[in-house]
């Protein structure tokens, strides 16, 4: 054992002695600094690309929601006492792939920071990233997970879908208060993590705007529209959470390009320098050698 | 059956004492937001008189319309342009409100011009649908009782 270290030891003194090896590592590193920009400018451009579709999608869902949201802010549904314990749901919403900065955490920070004031609430995450976050601290919170969302920009379909699994929820626990989390996208270099209110019906019964408006007993308008705006939140959310993580994505890759860019010149300059160097150790050997043999 | 012809009649009433209403007010009209999730049709745009698909029966709305909010059925929407230009639209289901001042907001999860749809495939599909009401799975009877609600109002209007 005694002399297998000590083979070590001599192996690493000789490698050190004859730098040949470590310009081989310099090489090595060389290329692999160079794969990594590769792949990061790929990334970048294919997220430059998507982003426009991202961007429209959202722009599209925001006028939706402004006609979906206006009837709440005329009937100040927001204004209606909640019980003094009431029971919360929180949708935290992101999704299910890395490498895009801060996102996940930032959308993981603030639910931990509600669920901090309200350690009885249950939490549904749509995404794997937001799944992982919130597990590791309060994992007997999650009610529900969903995954596979985001992968291009999101649909009514996808959001019905996690919409009725969510009001399967509701029926069981029946909550007082339900609120979306999501990264709303300010512009292209920032994103805020935002919450949103939904309205039960019973919310939306006592709403004292609400008789403003005309509405048919019979046909019972609040049912439907809490669940509709439901479907509608969400799709709004996942639509502006996924165009701040694809911009946010083109920022992180575009910045990984540019350290890798740095990295590849120093270590380019590094290796010539020490080629250089090895050549030059090489002609001292042969010139000694010739001059000794005179 | 006499509440739902009284509740008609007196939107019938409430129709024609706010036309008169509409017409002595400013000219600004209707504005009308009509959107859906992955396209908005209008954007705030000032139209004469919007017809409704609601649930509980089709109405018109003009400008100065009381607010009001209405589950949408399946049918046709009419949009009738400033310049009267009229637009039909069939939608699957939505909410439309009247917003205080003057504003009808929309929202459907689908709609497409009422003469780009194909009546064979319509025919098609109905056949289908009507197939799968009455299946076992409680789940696929429901599915395709709404398919046939749907497709047999888009069958009415579509030729």
């Amino acid at each position: 054992m005694f002399a297998r270290a000590g083979v070590n030891a001599a192996r690493t003194v000789g490698m050190q002695s004859r730098n040949y090896a470590t310009l081989r590592e310099i090489e090595m590193r060389l290329k692999s600094i160079k794969n990594i920009e590769k792949i990061t400018k790929t990334m970048k451009i294919v997220a430059s690309t998507r982003l426009g579709r991202a961007q429209k999608a959202m722009a599209l869902s925001r006028v939706y929601d402004e006609a979906d949201s206006e009837v709440y802010t005329h009937a100040e549904s927001a204004k209606v006492e909640q019980p003094a314990e009431p029971k919360s749901l929180i949708i935290a919403v992101s999704s299910d792939k890395g490498l895009c900065g801060s996102i996940h955490s930032q959308i993981g920070k603030a639910t931990k920071k509600i669920l901090a004031e309200k350690p009885t609430a249950d939490v549904v995450v749509v995404g794997d990233k937001i799944k992982a976050q919130v597990q590791r601290s309060n994992s007997e919170s999650i009610v529900l997970a969903f995954n596979g969302t985001g992968k291009a920009a999101p649909t009514f379909v996808e959001a019905s879908l996690i919409a009725d699994e969510i009001l399967k929820l509701q029926a069981q626990k029946k909550y007082d208060s339900v609120e979306i989390l999501y990264n709303k996208f300010v512009s292209s270099v920032s994103f805020a993590p935002t919450a949103k209110n939904l309205y039960n019906e019973e919310t939306i019964k006592q709403s004292k705007g609400l008789s403003a408006y005309e509405l048919d007993e019979d046909s019972n308008v609040p049912v439907a529209m809490s669940e509709f705006s439901l479907a509608n939140s969400l799709l709004v959310a996942m639509a502006e959470g996924h165009a701040a993580e694809i911009s946010a994505r083109r920022n992180a890759m575009d910045n990984a390009s540019k350290n890798a860019g740095e990295m590849i010149n120093k270590y380019s300059i590094l290796y010539n320098r020490t080629r250089q160097a090895v050549i030059t150790n090489e002609l001292v050997d042969i010139i000694t050698g010739a001059s000794s043999l005179d | 059956m006499f509440r739902t012809s009284l509740r008609q009649t007196s939107r019938a009433f409430n129709l024609v004492a706010r036309r008169t209403y509409a017409e002595a007010a400013a000219t600004g009209g209707l504005k009308l937001n009509f959107s859906l999730p992955h396209e908005a049709l209008y954007e705030n745009v000032s139209v004469t008189q919007v017809n409704i698909p609601a649930v509980s029966g089709v109405s018109g709305i003009l400008a100065n319309h009381v607010p009001t909010i209405e589950e949408l059925g399946s049918g046709v929407v009419d949009v009738i342009e400033g310049s009267g230009v009229k637009k039909s639209f069939f939608v699957s289901g939505g909410v439309a409100t009247v917003q205080p001042g003057s504003k009808l907001s929309i929202t459907a999860v689908e709609a497409f011009p009422v003469d780009a749809f194909s009546p064979e495939a319509i025919k098609a599909k109905l056949a289908e649908a009507q197939k799968n009401v009455t299946s076992a799975d409680a789940e696929v009877a429901a599915e395709a009782a709404i398919q046939v609600d749907v497709l047999t109002a888009l069958q009415a209007v579509a030729k």
